[in-house]
């Protein structure tokens, strides 16, 4: 059973492309019909060689050999994954037909627990599609001639992309013109709106057109595509633009809360579990309607010897103008009083969404009540008095 | 079996936590937040603002961070205040720091009472400010400098050049002063009572701390002619 594959498979056209991203697809759409290589119904590349004789240049033929050695290669791996996972299923006691890669994990990570810190560095059973990554497949035809008008850039994606946008831009001014001798001016109502999305990081970027970019290829990206977006008709371009956008926020998590059970005497209530701040956890229980009880630790806001935790504790009852209608009752462990009381508030605002309309949902977002602070104590760092603070300078 | 389905039941909540961790991918030095989360509108004035000016819908789509542990929307609270408590703190001790302005707060009022007393006349009453909030703000902006001294190193002489500073080192300095005029004073004076009499000496544009800033005014004056080694 092959539990680690190493990534270090020696293989020059390691880097190479995911067929399967749209706007690249659409970009060049030759590429899919030559991707002869990897697929194993394909007649070997002995066959080919008879058939063109000596018209086949000698790096396709050896390309050839390459991809019919890697075809095997993978399909044993593969033979080798399933027999693995059949015995995996054994040893856990499962079904061998039914059991998916959720399974797989799990399995490995109970019979070899590992103290790794580096998640990549921990054992892993995955299929070999994933292992190793998909190869690029041939970029030139029999005769070695190269499908992509760009491909001696180098970087034949990136640089279609853009020129993608160039296009758009040309195209863009083109239209303004027309619109201008009509008289006409651009839509306010549909302008491009941006605020809530950012460019792809280069890390994504590089990873949906499965090439490598250096810091100065990617800024070109951003201000060519910035560029883009300015001009004023943009919005006729947007579906291109959003495909290098990802938005900023997960909308869903903030403003779906959950609906309120009811106990005993008919009151509405809703209870947040891992309420934390620094090292305090706890869990809140809002009931509606209340007076405005408030016990904590079976205690009141007394709790609290502080203010400031005080403070903290009815800043979002305080902000939704609800410290008369909810009953709270909360249970808290670890940390001082001001983590406690963080974790409270966190727990507090989060359950009172259920009570309210969503606009202060909204509202309690923009005061940042419903973001979970993860800011801990920075470690001391060795050969230092402190977190930052170095040691008093001596000179011997 | 029964342990290892509480395992797998772990491993899955790891797995959570870790698709939680992947919004903070993008460091951003040693911020917990990315570059692109907002500082939070905690005051409900402010908040308002913006939604009357728009801004409000542009803001939808940006995270913001979470409210700090000494910032509410309750109307007992001031930033500048705040601020001031911070600046008084000694060791990380802000129970005790904020205890301390807050008991030179009452005694703002206490003084302020007394005075407003023993006045005759209404005229004289109404000139009494009462409440200390506005004779703290008051007196921070009062001792406010609009110059300070830098020394500048030109031929080997150190010389001390006027150069004109931004609003925060202003404020800054204000209250820097405020807090050491406080602190020197006799050993039977508690330092509440000492910074109420200076904040409300400072209000009323006298005082210690206002002389100073005139003090700092007249050697800036007086080393006019230094102010182009600035630039040259």
């Amino acid at each position: 059973m092959i539990l680690r594959r190493t990534l270090c498979l020696l293989d020059p056209l390691r880097s190479s492309v995911l067929l399967n991203y749209p706007g690249v697809a659409v970009a060049f759409p030759t590429v899919e019909a030559c991707m002869f290589s990897t697929n194993n119904s394909k007649p070997d590349p002995i066959d080919q060689v008879d058939k063109y004789g000596k018209n086949i240049s000698k790096a396709m033929k050896s390309y050839l050999e390459r991809a019919h050695e890697h075809d095997e290669f993978m399909k044993t791996q593969r033979e080798e994954f399933q027999i693995g996972k059949r015995h995996l299923a054994n040893m856990m006691g499962e079904d061998p037909e039914t059991f998916t890669q959720e399974d797989i994990d799990n399995a490995i990570e109970y019979l070899f627990p590992s103290g790794l810190y580096d998640k990549k560095a921990r054992p892993l059973m995955k299929p070999p599609e994933e292992v190793f990554p998909q190869r690029k497949a041939a970029e030139f035809d029999e005769t070695g001639r190269p499908h992509h008008f760009l491909f001696y850039t180098g970087k034949p994606n990136y640089y279609q992309v853009l020129h993608n946008i160039v296009q758009h831009i040309n195209d863009l001014y083109k239209y303004e013109n027309t619109m201008l001798r009509k008289g006409l001016k651009p839509d306010p109502n549909s302008t491009l709106e941006l605020s809530g999305y950012q460019w792809l990081d280069k890390m994504s970027l590089e990873n949906t057109l499965v090439e490598t970019l250096g810091d100065k290829d990617y800024d070109c990206f951003v201000t060519a595509i910035e560029r883009l977006s300015c001009l004023p008709y943009s919005y006729r371009v947007k579906d291109f633009i959003f495909q290098y956008t990802k938005p900023l926020m997960n909308q869903v998590q903030t403003y779906e809360a959950p609906k309120p059970q009811y106990d005993s005497e008919g009151r509405a209530y809703v209870t947040t579990y891992e309420c934390l701040r620094k090292t305090a956890r706890g869990d809140v229980t809002i009931r509606m309607p209340g007076t405005g009880n408030i016990s904590i630790n079976g205690k009141d806001i007394t709790y609290f010897e502080d203010i400031q935790s005080r403070e903290q504790l009815l800043f979002p009852l305080l902000f939704t103008n609800m410290q008369t209608k909810v009953d709270i009752e909360c249970n808290v462990a670890g940390g001082g009083p001001s983590g406690q009381s963080g974790a409270l508030r966190w727990g507090i605002a989060w359950g009172l969404r259920s009570f309210v309309d969503k606009e202060m949902i909204e509202k309690m977002r923009l005061a940042g009540l419903l973001t979970r602070d993860y800011r801990t104590r920075e470690r001391k760092k060795p050969g230092q008095a402190g977190a930052r603070r170095k040691f008093t300078w001596k000179k011997r | 079996m029964e342990p290892m389905k509480i395992l797998f039941g772990k491993c899955k909540l790891f797995q959570k936590t870790l698709r939680l961790s992947g919004i903070f991918l993008q460091q951003n030095g040693m911020s917990q937040y990315p570059t692109y989360y907002i500082p939070p509108v905690y005051k409900k004035d402010a908040q308002e603002e913006l939604i009357k000016s728009g801004e409000a819908t542009k803001l939808v789509h940006i995270p913001t961070r979470a409210a700090l542990s000494d910032q509410t929307s309750s109307l007992a609270h001031d930033d500048l205040v705040n601020l001031f408590i911070n600046y008084c703190m000694k060791d990380g001790l802000k129970q005790i720091a904020r205890q301390i302005v807050e008991q030179s707060f009452q005694s703002i009022k206490k003084i302020q009472l007394e005075k407003y007393h023993k006045c005759e006349s209404e005229e004289d009453k109404q000139k009494i400010e009462l409440n200390p909030r506005v004779v703290f703000h008051k007196a921070v902006e009062n001792c406010k400098p609009v110059i300070h001294l830098t020394p500048i190193k030109r031929g080997g002489v150190r010389y001390q050049v006027p150069v004109p500073i931004t609003d925060k080192k202003a404020q800054f300095l204000s209250m820097k002063w405020l807090i050491t005029a406080a602190r020197e004073k006799e050993k039977t004076v508690r330092f509440h009572l000492q910074l109420a009499r200076e904040l409300i000496e400072a209000a009323n544009n006298s005082g210690r701390v206002v002389k100073r800033k005139q003090e700092l005014h007249r050697q800036c004056e007086a080393n006019r002619a230094y102010a182009h080694y600035r630039w040259s």
